[in-house]
């Protein structure tokens, strides 16, 4: 009996002993661990033994680790590794703060004096997929409840995906905890789709539940589960499935409508932006301007260079000469303010460029339409060897803002925010040209140098001067484009190569010299194009398709949607 | 005095064309056919730079057979046609022992007639569809189961089931595509998680797999929204063999739609160190690609092969290369590794003949190249490794996997069996 107690005492004090020793291993004494293994297996060993810990020291860790803000450095030459993470606001030396990472207090040198660390002088400590994989099975279910409501919808969906009916209770806690609607519906699915693995009755309501949430992500999962119940023999859970099937391919319907629409409208707003300002030049002045796509290019290139002078800076070689422009060296939100600078810059910068172009060679060619075109296809050349000859024959690099590159998401629809900014965009130009051109007595001199330059000239109006200002608009509006088009696309030599035929298509379709007959036929042309891709799912046939459709179109109204009538004989 | 300087440049001169009469015979004619001019010219130029750089690498140590190489430069302006009338002049008038060039397989296609005719020699070094196998072309390019097919096995082990396919719309991409699906199917994927449409002819069969846009595509809207629905099931990558700069709208458009490298991996077939030049390689951080060589390759040879070729370009004299911002990459590894294989087998055979050449190239050379060993086999391809590797913000790759020694096959349509 006594030897009996014994061995209990015995048994459970070794058992403390043990809890002992593990409990000192702390999340923080692990990650230290696994940073300094040499091995991986025994680095992913390391980071998997911490799944289900709740420490708050782990997720910040990990993260630094991911996005490469842990470093290893060493007090002094013999002594052992310390990784540091590195916080707190950089001082004029751009150093920081460090903090051990095995403890989470400052990293002190010799003298007890906390010690501050520049970034860029130390190595961050490495991490591959693999790692990164490990570290995410870790802050998955720590990520249930992080605060950041897209990496919490990942999360769970995440977890939902593993249909792990040991992960119900977890998930059930949650939502009793969680308020946002999204995340609630997340939820709900991760924990309906993970009872398609339970029992009978719960996979019945399972799969009810899931049509009526119009789940996207468990479309495959449901699948699966219902081939399964078909091959067992249960024809009410099989039929429930299919119902479930039937009323997700339904929202599907439904989002890609709505989607077709939204993009259709984005991307007739694209073709109105960089067609309104050939709407002027070509409409309006007669001029068949072929430069019209390197005006779009010049806009866009005066982008890049704002967004490095923002930056650190750039050099161009200029017919022989390095024409070294310094940066602001500009970060966080001022940085991100670069491409607010940028807009009115580009207007000015292809507005100066069409002037330019204006008062050299096209005031010489307004009665001659054919000349114009081949002067302007010359001119077009010459600025692209420009470019080349500047910029380097390679396309260059844009990086869009914060506020260019994320989205919206609603009933499962996506509103990229870019393309929500070119349907405004698109707007306010639309609403700008027509304030100019209506209110203004520029719009009233423009208008009637348009209709008659000979009379208007009689009645003392300075035609040359109104040509070129009507000119530098055109100009300017596709300076604004390509601004926003180096937001989407490619910024090379090249790039108003592939708009210039798209620019005319709209133009001619609208009806020359009609800026409302421009913007029906550009949002006309977006959503036409937009929904034969989505009927036809092939993007070459959607595009010949609508060429077809154009030529067809103007076989039978040669003169576009919209008739500018006139008495004049030359018409 | 005037008259005695005269003399003596006379003199010179003469001197000079004296001295290089009597080099011209010790020298041995190559050529270089590559676009130097129009769309492909961005990415060719590159190679004719360390084809010249490889030439006068080889030179200082010796030439070949004691034999200095003499580059014999055309520029295929990236018009087939041309290519074809190009390799007839390196052929029949400049007489070249060997021809290193083209990029794009309609190139390839378009010069083999003239090769086959002649019986001239052509290495080739850049990714290609496979299918062909001529006794006129040596392939140090990638064959489809030395990128393509090792990617999809990384996918895999990393745990992804679904797969999505798109691609540029020409040959290469249409027939990796229908290799890839093949390749999938017997891996057990099932045809309901490979996306991006089939086209299917009247008897059913499969012939086109993945979703096509042409060259210069900017509108990825449609794709992208399709790719996210696609993603939504399930733990999801994407095969990518779009071309050049589709590259840019396409990876943008992926972004704002809230896709990353951490919910759908894009694994892209095209771009390598010297495409990230032009692209914002800052988006594609975590993209992964597939190559059997990278500028990030931790070993002494292939620091030695990017250090002199970077002491090289600051050197030279040549027109038009330029000196900045240089990269190393897979295509130009493979032109490399070509001209020392090319080397090699001209040693053993002792001849400059293309039959004894071709015969020592298919008896099996090695050469320890910056990608590691290399080899050339019986039917006209070279085993080599593969990496696979993620994009860093640098526009460089940080290798996750290697697969040692693949061998080169081409006819890879109908190998594989879907279980």
């Amino acid at each position: 009996m006594r030897s009996l107690t014994r061995f209990i005492f015995i048994t459970l004090f070794g058992l403390l002993a043990f809890g002992c020793a593990f409990a000192t291993e702390s999340p923080r004494a692990i990650i230290t661990a696994a940073i300094l293994a040499k091995d991986q297996a025994h680095k992913l060993e390391l980071i998997g033994s911490l799944v289900g810990e709740s420490d708050e020291a782990i997720k910040p860790l990990l993260m630094a680790w991911k996005e490469d803000g842990l470093f290893v450095c060493k007090a002094s030459d013999d002594a052992p590794p310390l990784p540091v993470i590195l916080t707190g606001d950089k001082d004029a030396n751009d150093a920081q703060a460090a903090l051990r990472v095995d403890n989470g207090q400052p990293l002190l040198d010799a003298v007890g004096k906390p010690v501050r660390l520049v970034a860029g002088d130390l190595t961050s400590v490495e991490h591959d997929a693999e790692l990164r994989h490990a570290m995410k099975n870790v802050l998955d279910l720590l990520d249930l409840a992080t605060p950041d409501i897209i990496k919490r919808i990942q999360a769970i969906q995440a977890v939902g995906f593993s249909q792990d009916v040991e992960k119900i209770p977890a998930l059930e806690k949650r939502l009793s905890l969680e308020k946002n609607s999204a995340a609630r519906k997340s939820l709900l699915e991760a924990l309906a789709v993970t009872r398609l693995k339970a029992s009978d009755a719960e996979k019945l309501s399972a799969f009810n539940e899931l049509k009526d949430l119009h789940s996207l992500s468990s479309y495959d999962l449901i699948r699966t589960a219902m081939r399964e119940e078909e091959k067992a023999g249960k024809p009410e859970l099989a039929e429930a499935g299919l119902h479930a099937l039937k009323a997700i391919d339904l929202h599907k319907t439904k989002i890609n409508v709505f989607g077709t629409l939204f993009r259709g409208l984005s991307l007739g707003s694209i073709l109105l932006i960089v067609a309104i300002g050939l709407a002027i030049t070509f409409g309006l002045m007669g001029v068949i301007n072929m430069a019209h796509g390197e005006m779009i290019a010049v806009g866009a290139y005066t982008t890049y260079l704002v967004e490095n002078i923002f930056g650190t800076g750039i050099t161009i070689p200029f017919f022989g000469f390095s024409l070294p422009i310094p940066g602001i060296h500009a970060t966080g939100w001022f940085y991100q303010t670069y491409f607010l600078v940028a807009l009115p810059l580009s207007f000015l910068a292809a507005a100066l460029v069409g002037i330019a172009l204006e008062r050299s060679i096209i005031r010489f060619l307004y009665r001659r339409p054919l000349e114009s075109l081949l002067a302007t296809w010359g001119v077009s050349l010459l600025l692209q060897q420009a470019l080349k000859l500047m910029f380097g024959s390679n396309n260059v690099q844009v990086s869009s803002p914060i506020y260019l590159s994320g989205n919206w998401t609603i009933d499962d629809i996506t509103f990229g925010w870019n393309r929500i900014f070119v349907i405004g965009f698109a707007g306010l130009i639309v609403f700008g040209v027509w304030l100019i051109l209506t209110k203004t007595p520029l719009g009233l001199l423009i208008r009637s140098v348009m209709q008659n330059r000979n009379m208007a000239s009689c009645m003392g109006v300075r035609t040359e001067r109104v040509n070129m200002l009507t000119f530098g608009l055109g100009s300017g509006l596709a300076g604004l484009a390509g601004a926003f088009i180096s937001q989407i696309g490619n910024v090379g030599p090249s790039l108003g190569q592939n708009y210039i035929v798209d620019c005319f298509m709209t133009v001619v379709v609208g009806g020359v010299g009609n800026l409302a007959g421009t913007i029906y036929s550009a949002l006309g042309i977006g959503l036409v194009d937009q929904s034969l891709q989505q009927i036809l799912l092939n993007p070459v046939l959607g595009k010949i398709l609508v060429l077809v459709a154009i030529i067809l179109f103007l076989q039978w109204k040669p003169s576009g949607l919209f008739v500018t009538r006139s008495r004049n004989l030359d018409d | 005095m005037l008259k005695v300087n005269q003399l003596m440049t006379a003199g010179a001169l003469a001197l000079g064309a004296l001295v290089s009469s009597v080099h011209a015979e010790d020298t041995v004619k190559v050529g270089v056919l590559h676009s130097l001019s129009g769309t492909m010219a961005i990415s060719e130029t590159s190679l004719r730079d360390v084809l010249l750089f490889t030439f006068d690498e080889i030179n200082a140590k010796g030439g070949v057979l004691g034999k200095k190489i003499e580059p014999v430069v055309v520029d295929g302006a990236s018009n087939w046609p041309l290519f074809a009338e190009k390799a007839k002049q390196l052929l029949e008038q400049d007489k070249v022992s060997v021809t290193f060039g083209c990029w794009t397989s309609v190139s390839r296609k378009s010069v083999l007639p003239v090769y086959e005719k002649n019986n001239g020699l052509l290495f080739y070094p850049v990714q290609y569809e496979g299918q062909e196998e001529s006794q006129n072309v040596f392939y140090t390019a990638e064959a489809v189961n030395q990128q393509a097919t090792p990617a999809i096995d990384y996918l895999l082990k990393q745990g992804y089931t679904k797969f999505y396919l798109i691609g540029t719309d020409y040959v290469y991409p249409q027939t990796t595509n229908l290799v890839l699906l093949e390749y999938l199917l017997s891996k057990g994927v099932a045809l309901e998680n490979i996306g991006g449409g089939f086209k299917k002819d009247d008897s059913g069969k499969i012939i086109s797999a993945g979703k096509y846009t042409p060259f210069g595509h900017t509108d990825y809207q449609q794709i992208v929204a399709e790719i996210k629905q696609f993603a939504a099931g399930g733990k999801t990558a994407v095969v990518s063999t779009l071309n050049g700069d589709t590259n840019v709208p396409f990876f943008k458009e992926y972004a704002a739609a809230g896709l990353t490298a951490e919910t759908a991996p894009v694994v892209s077939f095209s771009i390598s160190e010297d495409e990230f030049r032009g692209l914002p390689a800052k988006q594609l951080v975590g993209q992964l690609g597939c190559w059997t060589y990278f500028q990030s390759i931790k070993s002494p040879a292939n620091k030695e092969f990017v250090k002199n070729f970077k002491a090289w370009l600051k050197t030279t004299n040549v027109p038009g290369i330029v000196k900045e911002g240089r990269v190393t990459c897979s295509p130009m590894v493979l032109s490399y590794d070509g001209v020392y294989l090319w080397k090699a087998a001209v040693e053993k055979a002792g001849s400059f003949d293309v039959d004894k050449v071709r015969a020592a190239l298919k008896s099996g050379l090695s050469f320890d190249g910056p990608g590691g060993k290399v080899t050339s086999q019986p039917n006209m391809h070279m085993t080599k490794n593969v990496f696979i590797g993620e994009t860093t913000a640098k526009g460089q790759f940080k290798i996750l996997e290697e697969f040692k020694d693949v061998y080169g096959e081409p006819w890879l349509l109908g190998k594989f069996k879907s279980k």
